[in-house]
């Protein structure tokens, strides 16, 4: 992974098993699919649920880091159309606009990346489907909301600071409990 | 192609009532032919609502009588519930139905797995699949979108159940998810499972054996699809209500001990409370993390659920209280908050508090002694070679314990001593039934029913255990128990007030009873009995002569159907303060406007599908099925008590009649079909003699 230049803003984390494990549910990417599209789908959710092997069973949730300089957004064709950045910094996709090429996800500093596609309306079209931290939703994430075990929250603490983007994820990830690792 | 958006569905033109929830198509492989072909949802939709209801009507419809279960004429129906991967609460579980193995004398039967796969398959674009036929070689099907391949398995044929998911993994990817077999499927063990991810399995019915039977190793599948939902507020609304009071964080927690009070062995683990499946709220399974391996030096994970921790020590029985079966509305929590530890505060302030909370103590067995390691090895073996734990740590190994105190193996030479202290006896055991290699090994793998009528039923069922002793009497007295444990259709005890769980009340223990008669397996992991305390304080000095009873068990079977159709978790359903929660997850899902009694009416006609198929198929009558759990009840329960004949009759008479069944066969009358729209049943059932006429 490059490193980022600038660090990241507000985003979804997992927090430490110590604090809530993840059960593993997609109840998380469940909801995502449905405040934004009003359907379930692999394909549509803004965050994933990384299982773990079929011997671990322990689930890694990754989203998107909010980096603050948006690769994603600079790799945009349709820049400040498709890809655009919110008042308060969140870059967000208008899919009307959205053109579905996947520069988006070819410029996502992670891997795997955080942006998916689903197709749209008209079969060719692919859309983008990135997190946008429900910024039109009063209430704030929804999947931070809705996960049973609130084992995701909201990380506003490391903006700006963090430039690793090993980092961001493992803050809440590198802790051994009882011998077992779940990092 | 699968549905990439909301509208392929809606505007799908035999969708006609543009319904949600379901995507439409279901899936037939026909593993003879190593073909597919499509069958559209919405010829049976809303009507037969989907899970189990539409596994009846299909099977029904498709597979005559005298078809049996390791025939490729044997179907296995797998459908998935209008709410699954719809982010309805619970409604990741799904449905499996076909001809079992495991019950006796076979019949047609059912068995429910939650995990992941059933989410996969809506994102394909299937509602379920139906599996016929019987593979020329041992195969395995991808099942990518609407690409569907028959693949040679001979390279998973022999594996370990976690072994061929790292297999199909490894040669297609993480993003697919599996239903596969262990050795024990492939060997046609009777009680084999057929496992999916996080040890999920659907075991009850033995159909990892029909899939053996079918040389089916594995169905994997990808999907990237939607599955539209149509009210999402209500959906969001939903995931906070059901199974409120909302879930605490969860941490994970290091374990020195494993099992229940009184039977815990110590050990060093460490606890992660986890989901049974896609969307769920709760978290009722136990990932069990750093535990060691029968099979590798690498300490391993897994997870386990409500018999597993009696392999740990099988000491006592399960402590129950009133509140499990009838509560209050001040006091009533559903059962994955006990599971997952999140009970919510008690409210000592109802009138009927002491009398729900007051321990009943359980029943005292003596089977084996605490042993981690070998609680470990049996969950492992029992996971890795897709076996029905429930046989192994609640039937088999009790029969070895109660058969070796009373020495009834004593003149047998099984090669080693019978001794289920020791973990080398158990794996042995259990290795020489799955690779059916010895000749008790062999006897074991046609389940214990069967085993211990070709051993001798005087000798190897009905021999007294003096064993059990009742910690409800004063001074524990004995309470024979026979060391076959069997209760009806091949089965074993399970809240019966005899054998495994049997601290119970009689009017629960009546009613479990004839829930259990008018199915063809164990109906606890479906319909665990609950209703309101006030009832039971009704039913209580008169239980064989109580309406109110037969009501509580109709209600209770309508939501067992119910459950597995809509679809839905036996712990979180039902909430009897809140009785149209399952029709508002169905309408939620589907933007059908369900009303509680049209549920209750598609629970009651999946019930009669049931009975139509029991009843054309497998002779199904009065006489088969009192005579099939009578034997049962007249073991003593914790107090002592037995059933009466006569009165156990008129309840039964009563629970036919209340039904709409003629009393003298069991069958129902042609008014009762036609009811719930079932008149083409009920010509059929004229054919053939069975149709009673009301006296
Ligand atoms: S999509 Fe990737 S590059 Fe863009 S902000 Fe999110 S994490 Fe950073
Ligand atoms: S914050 Fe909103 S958009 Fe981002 S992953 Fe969560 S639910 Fe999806
Ligand atoms: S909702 Fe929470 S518990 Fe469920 S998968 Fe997502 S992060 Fe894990």
């Amino acid at each position: 992974m490059e490193e980022i230049k600038t660090g990241f803003g507000n985003h979804v984390v997992q927090y430490s098993a110590e604090y809530s494990f993840c059960a593993g549910c997609n109840s998380c990417e469940a909801i995502c699919g449905l405040v934004h599209d009003a359907v379930v789908s692999p394909s549509y959710s803004r965050l994933f649920v990384k299982r773990g092997g079929t011997r671990d069973m322990v689930c890694h949730i990754v989203s998107c880091q909010h980096c603050l300089d948006h690769p994603c957004y600079e790799s945009c064709p349709k820049q400040g159309e498709a890809m655009c950045i919110d008042e308060n910094g969140i870059v967000y996709v208008d899919e009307e606009a959205c053109i579905g090429c996947g520069k988006c996800v070819s410029a996502c500093k992670f891997d795997p990346p955080r942006i998916n596609m689903a197709k749209g309306e008209k079969k060719k079209f692919w859309k983008a489907k990135k997190c946008d931290l429900c910024r039109t939703r009063p209430e704030g994430p929804a999947c931070v909301e809705y996960c049973p075990v609130r084992c995701l929250g909201l990380d506003t603490a490391a903006q700006g600071d963090v430039k690793d983007p090993e980092v961001t994820e493992k803050l809440v990830l590198n802790t051994s409990v009882g011998g077992v690792d779940f990092a | 192609m699968p549905n990439y958006t909301a509208r392929d569905i809606l505007d799908n033109p035999l969708n006609t009532l543009r319904l949600q929830g379901y995507v439409g198509k279901i899936l037939r492989i026909k593993l003879t032919e190593q073909t597919t072909e499509i069958v559209s949802t919405y010829d049976y939709v809303p009507k037969y609502l989907g899970g189990r209801e539409l596994c009846n009507k299909i099977f029904w419809d498709e597979v005559p009588a005298g078809t049996d279960c390791f025939d490729p004429g044997n179907k296995l129906i797998y459908m998935t519930g209008a709410t699954t991967a719809t982010g309805v609460p619970t409604g990741g579980r799904t449905e499996m139905t076909g001809i079992a193995a495991n019950n006796l004398p076979t019949q047609y039967s059912f068995s429910g797995i939650g995990g992941w796969i059933g989410a996969e398959f809506k994102f394909a674009g299937y509602d379920g699949i139906i599996i016929e036929g019987k593979a020329p070689e041992h195969t395995y099907v991808v099942i990518d979108d609407d690409k569907v391949e028959f693949k040679s398995a001979d390279e998973l044929w022999g594996l370990k159940v976690h072994d061929t998911q790292k297999a199909l993994i490894d040669m297609h990817g993480v993003d697919f998810k599996c239903m596969v077999i262990g050795p024990a499927g492939e060997h046609l063990v009777r009680n084999a499972s057929i496992t999916t991810s996080n040890d999920n399995v659907m075991a009850k019915s033995g159909f990892g054996a029909v899939f053996g039977s079918k040389n089916l190793k594995a169905i994997i599948c990808r999907g990237t699809g939607v599955v539209p939902v149509a009210d999402v507020k209500k959906v969001l609304e939903l995931r906070l209500e059901m199974g409120s009071p909302f879930m605490r964080p969860s941490p994970v927690q290091p374990q020195d001990r494993q099992g229940l009070p009184g039977s815990d062995a110590k050990g060093e683990w460490v606890r992660g409370n986890i989901s049974c499946s896609y969307g769920c709220n709760q978290h009722c399974n136990c990932l069990m993390m750093g535990t060691n391996s029968v099979f590798t030096d690498e300490k391993i994970n897994h997870v386990e659920k409500c018999v597993s921790p009696f392999a740990y020590g099988f000491v006592t029985d399960v402590p129950n209280n009133m509140a499990a079966n009838w509560m209050t509305k001040q006091n009533h929590m559903q059962p994955c908050k006990l599971l997952s530890r999140e009970f919510p505060a008690p409210d000592p302030t109802d009138p009927y508090f002491e009398e729900i909370n007051k321990p009943i103590l359980p029943d005292v067995f003596d089977f084996w002694k605490p042993d981690f390691e070998k609680g470990n090895l049996i969950n492992e073996l029992c996971n890795e070679y897709g076996i029905d734990k429930w046989d192994m740590i609640i039937w088999i190994l009790p029969w070895f314990a109660m058969g070796q105190k009373e020495g009834v193996f004593d003149d047998m030479d099984l090669g080693m001593p019978v001794d289920v202290e020791s973990s080398e006896f158990v794996s042995a055991i259990i290795e020489q039934m799955v690779y059916r290699s010895s000749e008790m090994g062999n006897l074991l793998a046609e389940g214990m029913a069967r085993a211990t009528r070709a051993l001798g039923k005087e000798k190897f069922a009905d021999t007294i255990y003096h064993g059990r002793r009742s910690q409800m009497l004063p001074g524990s007295p004995q309470v024979d128990l026979p060391i076959s444990m069997e209760t009806a259709w091949g089965h074993s005890f399970h809240w019966q007030g005899r054998g495994f769980e049997a601290s119970i009340s009689k009017p629960t223990w009546l009613a479990t009873t004839i829930e259990l008669m008018t199915s063809s397996r164990d109906m606890q992991t479906i319909e665990h009995h609950h209703d309101q305390y006030e009832k039971y304080l009704e039913i209580v000095a008169d239980p064989y002569n109580s309406q109110v009873l037969v009501d509580s068990i109709i209600m209770n079977e309508q939501k067992g159907e119910m459950k597995d159709s809509v679809t839905c978790c036996d712990w979180q359903s039902p909430d009897l303060w809140w009785t149209s929660m399952e029709a508002e997850m169905y309408a939620a899902a589907t933007g059908y406007p369900m009303t509680e009694q049209e549920l209750a009416q598609s629970a009651d006609r999946s019930k009669l599908l049931y009975r139509a198929i029991l009843i054309r198929n497998f002779n199904r009558d009065r006489d088969m099925e009192v005579g099939a759990v009578w034997p049962g009840i007249c073991i003593p329960d914790s107090w002592g008590e037995v059933a009466d004949w006569d009165g156990f009759n008129k309840l039964v008479d009563r629970y036919y009649e209340t039904r709409g069944w003629d009393k003298a066969t069991s069958w129902p009358y042609r008014e009762t079909w036609e009811k719930y729209g079932l008149g083409d049943i009920a010509d059929e059932m004229e054919q053939i003699g069975k149709l009673p006429l009301r006296p």
